[in-house]
């Protein structure tokens, strides 16, 4: 296990570091933003359908594989040298990438989990496995973003 | 509220206060185990009442309720002392009203007066009922043994005489007396906002000698370097444009409304309390917030 998680810290850097090589890295940091900002939409759009705040669940689904894409995404969002000034990302996020990298597998196992308990249809699945989702999220931002107040 | 004006709602009926100080969590009475359901009441009180997050420290293998947490202020550091049921170093030598003595006047087991980081101001209107099954449950948990680290104050503030002289000016004990113009819902959110969940102690602004300032209740903060939000319904400054099921979710998983999360020092409220609590309890504290007055912050 903790080889694999190595492997893929180094796996997702050397694709990091090709995807964003030409990439200045206050740029970086702003598509890392433009990212975030969008899960962040489809986090608020779900969670007004799980509270029955709004009927219709039509696109619940593309809003939980939104949630799963990004999360995948993620793991190419955060390459060394983009903790540019201003940017909401700690530099814990760099200190520890083994702990940073657990944490964004483990986003990445619950929204595709989420996905397939969107895909069944009961919304009291739907309900509980979008707090985990949350949890998720929460604790990602409390140690490694900014403070919100 | 004055006193006078307490004492005249004491003459409400009993059975109103017993509505909105009652457990949220479902008593059927069938085939319970009394004991029982006081640890479980105890527990829910144990979350409702935060006591874990100043109570226990993080990242500290000294265990659950066992002290030590630093809590900054003007007037130095204090450290929450230890709450499990040793003898020696904690609370297991205390009687019943030793422990609703520490709540409802702020007063050791000894008469001295505590010093208002444990936040009495509050406490004192918890029901009796709702402390000794919080007490039945903090002795039921590993006794542990841990010295109490003794507070860092300035010299002025640091003596219980002084902490006594501060009761005098800025402390008034008694119970929580229910609204009757108000629903149940608004009073067991006002029981657990002001008393139980002690919310104001951060989000109530203080004068300079530490009081909380009634007419700014839950218009914001600040901690140390962090700047604790105004959760008046005020629409530009404060919550007033959330919904009360926007506060509900906010309390149980940390979700704001756009969908972002909190980071700040509400994580750990959240974890060890309001995620802790009923639905219809997180709910009720929607509904005493949402009915505030929308204060702005003040520049």
């Amino acid at each position: 296990m903790r080889h694999g998680r190595i492997l893929t810290i180094v796996v997702c850097g050397a694709l990091s570091l090709a995807a964003f090589a030409d990439t200045a890295p206050e740029d970086a940091a702003d598509y890392r933003k433009s990212v975030m900002t969008s899960l962040r939409g489809h986090i608020g759009a779900v969670s007004m359908v799980v509270r029955g705040l709004v009927e219709d669940r039509g696109h619940l689904v593309d809003h939980a594989r939104g949630l799963a894409n990004g999360a995948r995404e993620m793991s190419h969002l955060f390459a060394e040298g983009t903790n540019v000034e201003g940017s909401d990302a700690l530099p814990v996020i760099w200190e520890e990438p083994e702990a940073f990298a657990a944490a964004i597998e483990k986003s990445q196992q619950g929204t595709a989990a989420f996905v397939e308990v969107v895909e069944g249809g009961d919304m009291e699945e739907i309900g509980a496995a979008f707090r985990e989702v949350g949890m998720s999220c929460r604790g990602c931002h409390d140690r490694y973003r900014v403070s919100r107040d | 509220m004055s006193r006078a004006t307490d004492r005249a709602l004491l003459l409400i009926p009993v059975a109103v206060a017993l509505v909105a100080a009652a457990p949220a969590f479902a008593q059927d009475g069938s085939d319970s185990d009394p004991q029982a359901d006081v640890l479980e009441r105890g527990r829910y009180i144990l979350h409702a009442g935060g006591c874990i997050t100043c109570h226990t420290v993080e990242d500290d293998a000294a265990g659950l309720l066992a002290g030590g947490r630093a809590l900054e202020s003007p007037f130095g550091t204090f450290y929450a002392p230890n709450i499990t049921p040793d003898p020696d170093t904690g609370i297991g030598c205390w009687s019943d009203e030793d422990f609703l003595n520490a709540f409802w006047e702020g007063t050791n087991p000894d008469g001295d007066h505590y010093f208002p980081s444990f936040p009495y101001t509050a406490y004192t209107g918890v029901s009796r009922d709702d402390l000794l099954a919080l007490k039945a449950y903090l002795f039921s948990v590993e006794p542990v043994v841990r010295e109490n680290r003794e507070h860092d104050l300035a010299l002025l503030v640091s003596s219980r005489t002084a902490a006594g002289a501060w009761k005098r000016l800025n402390f008034d004990a008694g119970r929580f007396v229910p609204d009757p113009e108000k629903d149940d819902e608004w009073n067991r959110g006002a029981y657990l906002v002001r008393h139980l969940g002690h919310c104001g102690e951060c989000h109530t602004p203080r004068s300079r000698t530490g009081a909380l300032l009634p007419e700014r209740e839950m218009a914001g903060s600040e901690l140390g370097d962090e700047k604790i939000p105004n959760i008046t319904p005020h629409r530009a400054d404060g919550i007033g444009r959330w919904r009360a099921s926007d506060i509900e979710y906010f309390l149980d998983i940390g979700m704001l409304p756009d969908g972002d999360f909190t980071g700040s020092s509400m994580v750990d409220v959240i974890e060890d309390n309001t995620s802790k609590l009923t639905r219809a309890d997180r709910r009720a504290i929607a509904a005493y917030l949402l009915s505030l007055p929308p204060l702005p912050d003040e520049d």
